[in-house]
């Protein structure tokens, strides 16, 4: 085949003035503004562009649109480019993919030669055993693989992501698509017209007849002229539960590609048809096209496909492909009707001398063989409706059966017409979505509180009046008297089917997974029909009858760019993150958190604390405000222990399980005031247990008075550790007695701090330490953490961050639930048992734990290591002497800065529970080592005098 | 509260400035919120006149929002916030009825302008048209993955739509909104109640 | 995406609802044997038809309810009276 350039032609959409320089296979070309890449280069003669997946076989242009399977090629940083799609820009660095050496000495092409050993399953079967020689495998199939190359270090570019609510979006503007966008937005219907290609008209576009161009000049006028939103070069490619799209737009001004989640009130389905190719032998060389690729190229692009033709066609389609070409100049060789049950046999010879054999043994010598044998209906959308079309024999092709109301086909996909037809039948459909969307939107309103209230009754469901589209009769044409390609994405041949079949593989679905067929990137839109035929074939069916597969979604292949989109990644930082920054902080990102991890030393700061005194900001700490009489009900229900006589000024821990026993979170709640406690929650249990509150309050106790607000981030809590706590706090505290008789532990008070009125301050203390946790409200909180660390200076006043935090309640033995509980600790294993309190009418698990206080359970135990160096693993297991039978596992493990030793909390069986006993500590590396249970959690200062100072 | 030292923002970032434009983002966090909660059909929600989903001006500036059903921002000036949250004591003894000052738990952020409602499709999957989201519309929704209280409130026929988050997430926000709005040429305007 | 009819906010995206499961009534603890209790845990009847079922409007009205959802088909019914009467200002 020899492509090149013709004269302007009428129907053209290149500008012959803007000449783009551009880069293909190493090599300089030029093309057109509006040329595609592929276009650019059949212009200047270019005939191969890749090469086949498994044999390696040069292929050349076969569709020349978005769904030809030979034009994926690499452009710049960017693989699996559609060259039959993607517009040419000046300055592109075009490549082929799949070639080695060279596209044009590919020496993988010697698959070819024992291209029969590749047939279906071969890599299942080759492959497969030993399973060791799978790391081999797998780098020398990689170098076979298809795809481009990846760069990592590809800039970050923007991948834009919106939310729609049209009335009615229209997938595919042909004709009848935007006829259907056109009567609906007529109707006051917000439209969305979504086209694939790069413009709208559909098959319109490349037609040469005058009353083809006429009918688009008139519906471009129109779409002009209305309120419909046009996306072209877009893909509506999923469609979910209530008419939920999936739209990507590529042709966004300043995003790569922009990903529209949008919920339609109706859709109209108008993707049109995509020709089929016919199965016969070498119908994939170089040279042989469809009849739309000879359309396009010569009326879109102003090129001229070849020099001499045999056209193979059995419809109208085809019939104008061979009118364009001798329009064009193109030697006609012989036209082979396949409505006469003529049949082209074979393509044979090389791509420049192609010869077409007619069923008989009539050679035809010619450089360029098209073929029109048919239409597969691409019902993708309605499949994901859940429509299962039905096959229609007599017009060789599927059509719809039952789609949902919401879901209305028009165009090819519903049948045959004429223009006008087709446009008539469109409007109809743009007039019923506008009706239906009408009665949607007024039921949508009615029951949204915040919307404007309706006026009037929601309308009736709009009968479907349509006048339905006739169906043109077809010969049923997949596959000649002899075998070809199926499927040119992934080299997988009729005979492979047959092959398939007669191992058993013989329904579709089996078929399609084992031999590949269809799951290319073509993703069925060519090949699947030929498919089902190959192996109705082989059982002796009908296509009906074999039945096909069910399109899912993405209708088109999609890029991991449109699907992440923009990424919504939520941080979430206390009033006083601006000092940490300032400060030398390392954060650590917990949950959407950003935290104070350390300021350098963790080991020292810990020192300091035990020493001097230091501040932790530890904002994230759950809080929830309740007020109202039933409080100490709900807090009975929620904890394991009693919350009936706490007083006014006092708080108290609570541990909370789940209905089946397990530890869900902890905490202490205090009492404010009569009617208002202050609850806190772990930092990632915060929303957890404020949706848990809600759903006991609303679902199970809803005559309970509690009302429940989360301030967790109305005020930044600071907690002030160590002997000197008391001296720095009392600096800046009003209106507080803070001596030990007047403010003892586990009691809270409000106070002014800094001037700042309206803080709550309590005793309590995870470190071990004298503590007071001050929680301000947030739009003060630098003021205060700022004013304390100014007035502790003389103190020796320090930051501490999480891991100092974390130390020190490891030397003091406090678990951490999800750190030293799991999904199965039960309550009593945390060593809590005598905050049980069974005797209580009812709380959240009470059954299980009564039922767990009769068993021997695992135990959370305080462990260190015999050889005070060794920091265990955290997950590192304990088992029984040599044997690998495990026994429990270390949960938390640190060096202690306050004990100069190795320091460990760890979850062990019953058995190994009591104080004393030797266990077997298996680290990562495979080595065994002694450690001790202790008598207590707590390693360091277990009577707890430090922090009731 | 004590008012001696400054309302610090969540907003901390410095940002250029603008005062006017098409399409304006401004932080109004200090904006004194209080949250009441009530009973459904009680006598405070009779007096707050705010069902579910709508809002109503209180008077002096003062905006009551029906946010959740029996709950309600009332948010604006403070003497205006204080006299409205005062009317509702002694209304009926027997109506569970509470009240609390949520200024500080919560960021405030304004969008306004004629693109704002396609600006906020970027972030926020919730039906912006006229008809679904008219004015004094309240709504919450997930506003760039942060749960959101969403208030529309026209400036003058302008659409503008007051946003409330969790103070800790304001930052990212803000930050989120000022990229969701580039593409219309949002510009930021000073902070301020 | 589907569309859950929230009985306070209207139809929302099921995104922005917490899936609560099947409704169960919590046995009596101070009666329930362990195999009640374990059934109200752990047991669900999971059909292929009408289920009544548990979602809470995480990121809209904070509201937990109850209605009856087919799981063949996705078509819902008998949600509860709204919380509220509906606004918008007119």
């Amino acid at each position: 085949m020899t492509m090149s350039r013709l004269g302007a032609q009428p129907t053209e959409v290149i500008d012959r003035t803007a000449k783009l320089r551009f880069r293909w296979n190493g090599k300089r070309f030029d093309g057109f503004e509006g040329d595609t890449i592929a276009s650019a280069l059949a212009a200047a003669g270019e005939h191969v562009f890749s090469r086949s997946m498994k044999y390696h076989r040069p292929r050349g242009i076969l569709t020349a649109d978005y769904w030809d399977p030979n034009l994926l090629v690499q452009v710049g940083d960017d693989p699996n480019v559609r060259a039959g799609h993607r517009l040419l820009e000046a300055g592109m660095d075009v490549r082929p993919q799949n070639v080695w050496p060279s596209l044009h000495r590919d020496i993988k092409a010697a698959n070819g030669l024992f291209g029969r050993f590749l047939t279906a399953g071969f890599y299942y079967k080759t492959f497969m055993r030993p399973a060791w020689l799978w790391p081999t495998y797998e780098r020398v199939l990689a170098t076979f693989a298809p795809g481009g190359k990846i760069d990592l270090d590809t800039p970050h570019r923007y991948h834009d992501k919106r939310y729609m609510h049209p009335d009615v979006v229209v997938a595919g503007a042909g004709p009848a698509g935007i006829e259907a966008a056109l009567a609906a937005a007529a109707a006051g219907a917000r439209v969305l017209l979504v086209e694939h290609e790069h413009a709208v008209g559909g098959h319109l576009r490349y037609s040469s007849s005058d009353s083809a161009r006429a009918a688009l000049a008139e519906l471009r006028a129109a779409l002009d002229a209305s309120d419909v939103e046009v996306l072209t070069n877009s893909t509506v490619t999923g469609r979910y539960e209530d008419n939920w799209l999936g739209i990507v737009q590529r042709n966004h001004p300043i995003a790569v590609e922009r990903l529209i989640k949008a919920r339609a009130k109706v859709l109209v389905a108008a993707p049109g048809l995509i020709e089929r190719p016919y199965v016969f032998s070498g119908n994939d060389r170089p040279g042989v096209i469809t009849s739309g690729a000879a359309r396009r190229l010569i009326n879109l692009w102003g090129v001229k496909p070849g020099e001499r033709a045999v056209v193979f066609t059995a419809n109208s389609d085809g019939d104008a492909a061979a009118a364009d070409l001798d329009r064009v100049g193109v030697e006609i060789a012989a036209i082979i009707d396949g409505r006469d049950q003529k049949r082209v046999s074979s393509a044979e010879g090389s791509s420049r001398a192609l010869q077409a054999v007619v069923a008989g043994g009539n050679r035809i010598e010619a450089d360029l063989l098209v073929v029109a044998a048919g239409w597969t209906a691409p019902t993708s959308l309605l499949n994901m409706a859940g429509d299962r079309p039905v096959h229609d024999p007599a017009a060789a092709r599927f059509f719809p059966s039952d789609p949902p109301g919401n879901v209305l086909a028009t165009g090819g996909l519903a049948g045959d017409g004429r223009i006008d037809e087709l446009r008539a039948h469109g409007a109809a459909t743009g007039r019923l979505a506008a009706q239906r969307a009408a009665a949607v939107a007024h039921r949508l309103q009615a029951l949204t509180a915040r919307a404007r209230p309706v006026e009037g009754n929601e309308p009736a469901w709009a009968p479907d009046e349509r006048t339905p589209l006739g169906r043109d009769p077809h010969p049923e044409l997949y596959r000649s008297d002899t075998h070809g390609m199926v499927d040119l994405s992934e080299d997988v041949g009729s005979k492979d089917l047959v092959a398939a079949a007669r191992e058993g593989y013989d329904s579709v679905e089996l078929a399609k997974r084992y031999t590949t067929a269809t799951m290319g990137p073509s993703q069925g839109k060519l090949e699947t029909v030929n498919t089902v035929a190959a192996i109705a074939e082989a059982r002796g069916e009908t296509i009906a009858q074999v039945g096909t597969t069910v399109w899912r979604p993405p209708y088109a292949p999609l890029t991991l760019g449109a699907l992440a989109g923009r990424v919504f990644e939520p941080v979430r930082v206390s009033s006083i993150h601006p000092w940490h920054e300032a400060n030398g902080v390392s954060t650590i990102l917990a949950g959407q958190w950003i935290r104070p991890d350390h300021y350098g030393d963790p080991a020292a700061e810990v020192r300091n604390v035990r020493t001097n005194v230091g501040l932790i900001d530890v904002t994230p700490l759950g809080k929830l405000d309740l007020r109202g009489p039933d409080i100490p009900k709900l807090l009975n229900l929620l904890y394991t222990n009693k919350w009936s006589k706490l007083p006014v000024g006092k708080v108290r821990y609570g541990m909370m399980c789940a209905e089946d026993g397990v530890v869900l979170d902890d905490g202490v709640t205090g009492r404010l005031a009569e009617d208002h406690y202050l609850m806190t929650t772990t930092s990632s249990g915060a929303g957890s247990v404020w949706e848990w509150v809600e759903n006991w309050l609303q679902t199970e106790r809803p005559d309970w008075k509690v009302h429940v607000t989360p301030v967790t981030t109305a005020y930044v809590s600071i907690n002030v550790a160590g002997p000197k706590a008391r001296e720095l706090v009392g600096r800046v505290t009003e209106g507080v007695d803070l001596s030990p008789e007047a403010f003892p532990y586990m009691e809270v008070r409000l106070a002014t701090v800094a001037g700042v009125a309206g803080c709550f301050m309590w005793r309590i203390g995870f470190t071990g330490e004298l503590s007071f946790e001050i929680h301000a409200p947030s739009g003060h909180g630098l003021h205060v953490w700022e004013a304390l660390m100014d007035a502790g200076q003389d103190l020796g006043v320090g930051p501490f961050g999480l891991e100092g935090q974390r130390i020190m309640r490891l030397e003091k033995g406090h678990f951490i639930v999800g750190q030293d509980t799991d999904g199965l600790t039960l309550g009593p294993s945390t060593g809590l048992g005598p905050l049980i309190k069974l005797d209580k009418d009812d709380f959240a698990g009470k059954p299980e734990l009564a039922w767990a206080a009769d068993r021997s359970l695992p135990m959370i135990v305080a462990i260190q290591t015999d050889d005070p160096n060794v920091v265990p693993e955290e997950a590192a297991q304990i088992v029984r002497g040599n044997t690998n039978e495990i026994l429990g596992r270390i949960t938390s493990a640190r060096m202690s800065p306050t004990l100069g030793r190795s320091i460990c909390l760890g979850q062990v069986e019953p058995e190994l529970a009591a104080g004393g006993t030797k266990v077997t500590v298996l680290l990562a590396s495979g080595e065994r080592i002694s450690a001790t249970v202790m008598d207590h959690h707590a390693h360091f200062d277990p009577a707890g005098e430090r922090l009731r100072g | 509260m004590a008012e001696s030292p400054a309302f610090e923002s969540p907003v901390v970032r410095s940002y250029e400035f603008s005062s006017g434009g098409p399409l304006m983002l401004t932080d109004a966090s200090p904006t004194t919120k209080w949250l009441v909660r009530g009973e459904v059909g009680g006598a405070a929600a009779e007096r707050l006149d705010a069902p579910f989903g709508s809002s109503r001006d209180a008077g002096g500036g003062a905006l009551v929002l029906g946010s959740r059903p029996g709950e309600w921002i009332v948010l604006g000036p403070a003497d205006a916030v204080a006299s409205v949250v005062a009317g509702l004591d002694g209304l009926d003894s027997s109506e569970f009825l509470t009240a609390l000052d949520w200024t500080h738990g919560r960021a405030l952020f304004l969008v306004t302008g004629t693109d704002a409602p396609r600006m906020l499709e970027k972030v926020c999957s919730l039906d912006w048209s006229d008809a679904m989201t008219p004015d004094g519309a309240v709504a919450s929704a997930s506003v760039a993955k942060v749960t959101c209280d969403i208030a529309r409130h026209d400036d003058d026929g302008t659409p503008a739509y007051m946003i409330f988050c969790d103070r800790s997430f304001g930052q990212y926000l803000f930050d989120a909104l000022i990229d969701a709005g580039n593409e219309f040429g949002l510009s930021v305007g000073p902070a301020g109640p | 995406m589907l569309l859950v009819p929230c009985p306070n906010c209207g139809p929302r995206n099921s995104a922005d609802l917490r899936y609560g499961g099947e409704s169960h009534a919590r046995p009596d603890p101070a009666t329930a044997t362990p195999q009640q209790w374990r059934g109200y845990l752990y047991l669900r009847d999971n059909p292929a038809g009408w289920l009544r079922e548990n979602w809470y409007c995480r990121s809209g009205c904070r509201r937990w309810f109850a209605l009856e959802r087919n799981t063949a088909t996705n078509e819902f019914r008998n949600p509860p009276a709204p919380g509220d009467k509906r606004g918008g200002k007119a």
